[in-house]
């Protein structure tokens, strides 16, 4: 009996492997449409979700069909199984903010043989794993420009503390490298005190924050990288009646931090203009397949947004933007 | 004494942590953090308390985590659409009973392993929440937060509802037969059956309540910040259960104090703010969290040695 | 008399084939590839197929250790956290310890082999309940890996022999499947073919019955959670290799991948009931799920969905006829409900 199933099921696999079709490499080229995947971090992540506003206008601008997945669970392997499957599946170009630089490199490179293009977006590969990178901004632009404002709200001394994701992010960890190389060649009079973990949720940053509060009383700022902990702070500092008192400052959506901009407990949300960047990624990526950009540009024609400039193989979207009191409230994203 | 000695333990593990806190940094003790704290611990410690009541039953769930933050966000959207709080609350409520009685129909009617049935929930619950959030925060009208209570009033409130319910409980669990009789149908459910009691009918109550426990704790959370952040409740399930355990209660059925289960709350809840006070690296907070849970489960082991090898 | 005896026997057998777990599973499985094959336009390639395989090799590693120990009635929620804690070690004795690959990989079998000891001293030996003892080693492991790398440091630049093993093929298949198969192969021989499977069975059943018996249980016992140690450390080196980076947070929600695929294939998960090719075929039904759901251009988040729908349905299959056998039944000669166990 036991080896009968045993049978059954390597013949119905064997079966459908063998009766189909082989796999033939890259289609979308003689007139079909092309296909473009793209992959955030992380699915449910508002972040991502308004990059992919802006993607889906270029996708019906450009007429091309948009695959877009990503991992729901935080196993840093998710992004490379839904690499390859999109490879098997055959799409025309790989648009990926990557979570683990490394390990998806494997996976980037292996489509790249297949001949499917790759671009990175937000977070970047391996250089050799990809075609290009679109930068927003750079992680040392980004890292400098929090560490020089929050130098510039403490007036450059006294301590502070990052709260983060998780231990483990690679994106913030670089961050919070460059962060710490810009305080200890610019700001000496500085001290980071902790760097804690939120698990990316707003409640556990709010309660950290709290702790930080008490337990530092000399703390001067909290600087919140990732987006659910910057309201967690600001509600901790409000609750804790520090408000002005303690600055916050973090990496967000300016939805979600508009209150607290206003009443003043948070001082700057830096970020970027998330709608462009998505509308950039499936511009490039669309071109790139079609050959109107090439490696080796200077410069790249990017619709709406302009003449952008191409650094190596990095497209810059810009500079990080600082919403703030006098202007967040343009912005509904 | 001997009969309590488990709760006794972790009630001076958890003496001996807060000592060593008020010589080493006695800014853990300031009042505004230290009510911050234990606001934000309410909704634990219900969650906490009903756990325990499904685990007394020799059943167990681990979905509540997920059902937390559905019922959150329920209450975030009913809340944004303006109805009034009674309303909010009463229907929080019954969508975390009826989301309980989902399990509880499968557990107690089918007859199928709660292990098996709370984790094809949970999974169901979030993913499905998921799909649909998409990760956006909830913004809530201003009147909320707190219910409409000013800052200090309001922890109080949350504080005073999660310890209500406790005291409830824990007075019920001595002197309500409705939930002594869990301890009956945990220790030997076909016992109590033969004894004129209907252990299907409770186990399908007692998931039931959970729910409902676990809608009145998201509610408890989401009055505390302006925001419904739709991820909150993840890894719940896995404090209320530790909490449980550290506090006493067997997995296997038939024992369990309440005021154990309060203790291992506190206790739990303290590691990280130690952590932070005592200025220690924030990466070895689940080493330490892992290692408490060992050791409670080792002393249960060691007290209760069976005499026959 | 014989004949048509033979033949009555013959269609009762034939019945109690069709409705035995595993058909029911392995129809689902052909079903979900007849669909995903109509839907999806590269579902049914051989491409797709090694990638099911490469995708599932480790969670399946993780689901067939675990099938022993659900069979003793037991369960171990730690061997993700176990993976990812032997991943990072690996990498660290490769990189920083200094030692060659292979040795490096001995080293991390054995570590494995100890954390799955600690499991099993605490619950064959000490009797504790394995749900709060892996509870534990769950948050324990977990912690570990992160305090080793301090959350931050990441294993990488493996040299391209080491990450053949996940990447690339080896006589037709991809290289990790030959030790899937392998391991696979010795689980089944294991509980299937050897006095020992039976005894885990026994164990399940009734684990004082068996200890009167004049069974070993504590041994047994002790036996599952150490192999389930072993293999977790040897699925941490083909994550590795596939992914070609050790993290600290390797294997996040492995377990439960492993526990459904396991509950799937029709063993209880109270324990004494239960087959390896069951669980093979639980891991295939969940992976094709998976796979087949992004070609048919659905979002993630339903996979997970109609994993939890599939793992409701397959329970609930199994349990309606006897409730609706038991409703049928004439009250007085309906027996006492059996005990409710956890």
């Amino acid at each position: 009996m036991n080896r009968f199933f045993a049978l059954a099921l390597c013949a119905s696999l064997a079966l459908f492997s063998s009766c189909n079709k082989s796999s033939d490499s890259g289609s979308g080229s003689n007139g079909k449409k092309l296909t473009v995947a793209l992959m955030p971090k992380s699915k449910g992540n508002a972040y991502f979700i308004s990059c992919k506003a802006g993607a889906d206008e270029a996708a019906k601008e450009m007429g091309v069909d948009l695959l877009f997945d990503g991992p729901t669970e935080p196993d840093p392997a998710k992004q490379n199984e839904i690499i390859d499957n999109w490879i098997t599946l055959g799409v025309d170009v790989i648009a990926a903010a990557c979570e683990n630089k490394e390990g998806i490199s494997t996976a980037l490179k292996r489509a790249r043989e297949k001949g499917i293009k790759v671009i990175t977006y937000d977070s970047d590969a391996n250089p050799d794993a990809r075609d290009f990178f679109i930068n927003q901004a750079t992680p040392e632009g980004i890292a400098q420009t929090l560490m020089d404002e929050a130098a510039r709200l403490t007036d450059s001394e006294g301590e502070f503390a990052i709260i983060t994701a998780s231990l483990t992010a690679a994106n913030m960890n670089e961050w919070r490298k460059d962060i710490e190389a810009r305080l200890a060649a610019k700001y000496p009079k500085m001290k980071l005190v902790e760097t804690k973990p939120c698990d990316d949720l707003k409640d556990k940053a709010q309660t950290e924050a709290t702790n930080l509060l008490s337990a530092y009383p000399n703390l001067k700022l909290i600087m919140a990288i990732c987006s659910p902990a910057v309201p967690g702070a600001a509600e901790a500092v409000k609750q804790a009646g520090k408000t002005g008192k303690v600055k916050v400052i973090g990496l967000g959506l300016p939805s979600e931090n508009r209150k607290y901009v206003h009443e003043g407990v948070t001082q700057s949300v830096i970020l970027w203009k998330t709608k462009d960047l998505g509308y950039l990624t499936i511009k490039a990526a669309a071109d790139l397949a079609n050959g109107k950009l090439k490696p080796g540009a200077k410069e790249y024609d990017a619709g709406k947004l302009g003449k952008l400039k191409v650094e190596g193989d990095s497209i810059v979207l810009g500079q990080p933007f600082i919403f703030n009191e006098s202007n967040i409230d343009q912005f509904d994203f | 004494m001997k009969k309590y000695s488990r709760e006794l333990t972790v009630a001076g593990v958890l003496v001996l942590l807060l000592l060593v806190l008020a010589v080493t940094a006695p800014a853990f003790y300031d009042p505004q953090p230290m009510l911050s704290r234990l606001a934000r611990e309410a909704p634990t410690l219900i969650l906490a308390c009903g756990v325990a009541l499904v685990m007394v039953c020799r059943q167990i769930d681990i979905s509540i985590g997920s059902m937390f933050a559905v019922c959150g966000v329920c209450s975030g959207l009913l809340a944004a659409e303006g109805h009034p709080l009674a309303v909010v609350l009463a229907a929080t409520i019954l969508i975390g009973a009826v989301l309980g009685a989902v399990n509880g129909a499968l557990v107690a009617g089918l007859r199928l392993p709660s292990i098996v049935v709370t984790l094809a929930t949970m999974v169901i619950l979030r993913e499905g929440l998921r799909w649909q959030q998409q990760g956006a925060f909830i913004n809530l009208p201003d009147a909320w937060q707190w219910f409409g209570l000013s800052q200090r009033g309001g922890q109080f409130t949350l504080i005073g509802c999660a310890f209500l319910v406790l005291v409830v409980l824990a007075w019920a669990s001595r002197n309500f037969a409705g939930i002594r009789f869990l301890y009956a149908v945990g220790t030997n459910a076909e016992a109590a059956r033969l004894a004129g009691l209907r252990p299907q009918w409770m186990t399908f109550a007692v998931f039931v309540f959970m729910g409902a426990l676990t809608g009145l704790a998201a509610l408890l959370n989401v009055v505390q910040s302006p925001q419904v952040d739709p991820k909150s409740g993840t890894g719940l399930e896995l404090e209320a259960i530790a909490a449980a355990v550290v506090g006493g209660v067997a997995v296997s059925g038939g024992r369990g104090n309440l005021w154990g289960v309060f203790a291992g709350v506190l206790l739990l809840a303290s590691i990280n703010p130690a952590l932070t006070y005592l200025h220690v690296e924030p990466y070895w907070e689940k080493a330490i969290q892992g290692a408490i849970i060992l050791l409670a489960v080792i002393f249960d082991g060691l007290r209760n040695r069976p005499e026959v090898s | 008399m014989s004949a048509p005896e033979s033949n009555h026997g013959t269609t009762r057998r034939i019945g109690a084939l069709l409705f035995r777990h595993e058909t029911v599973l392995l129809i689902v499985l052909v079903a979900e590839c007849l669909y995903f094959n109509a839907v999806g336009r590269r579902f049914g390639t051989l491409d797709n197929t090694f990638d099911i395989m490469r995708h599932s090799a480790e969670i399946g590693l993780l689901a067939l250790v675990m099938t022993p120990i659900i069979l003793t009635g037991g369960i171990d929620l730690s061997v993700g956290s176990l993976l990812g804690l032997c991943a990072i070690l690996f990498g660290k004795l490769w990189r920083d310890a200094g030692l060659s690959l292979p040795v490096a990989a001995v080293c991390t079998l054995a570590i494995g082999a100890c954390a799955g000891g600690l499991n099993a001293a605490l619950i064959a030996r000490l009797r504790l309940p394995a749900l709060i003892v892996t509870l534990g080693t769950y948050s324990l492991f977990r912690g570990l890996a992160e305090a080793i790398t301090r959350g931050v440091d990441t294993f990488t630049d493996f040299p391209d022999s080491f990450l053949a093993l996940g990447q690339k093929h080896f006589a037709g298949l991809p290289t990790q499947v030959w030790f899937f198969l392998a391991v696979a192969i010795g689980i089944w021989l294991l509980v299937h073919r050897t006095s020992f499977g039976r005894s885990f069975r026994a164990i399940g059943f009734a684990p004082e019955g068996a200890r009167f018996a004049g069974l070993p249980v504590a041994r047994r016992v002790a036996l599952v959670y150490i192999l389930a140690g072993v293999v977790a450390a040897l699925a941490a080196i083909i994550y590795t290799a596939r992914l070609g980076q050790a993290k600290a947070d390797a294997g996040t929600g492995y377990e439960l991948f492993a526990i459904t695929a396991v509950v799937l294939g029709g063993t209880s998960i109270f324990g004494g009931t239960g087959s390896v090719h069951g669980t093979l075929l639980g891991v295939a039904a969940i992976a094709v799920l998976n796979n087949g759901l992004v070609h048919a251009r659905q979002p993630r988040e339903v996979a997970g969905m109609l994993t939890g729908a599939l793992l409701l349905a397959a329970l609930g299959a199994s349990e309606i006829p006897k409730l609706l056998a038991k409703l049928r039944a004439p009250r007085h000669l309906a027996g006492p409900p059996p005990i409710s166990p956890p």
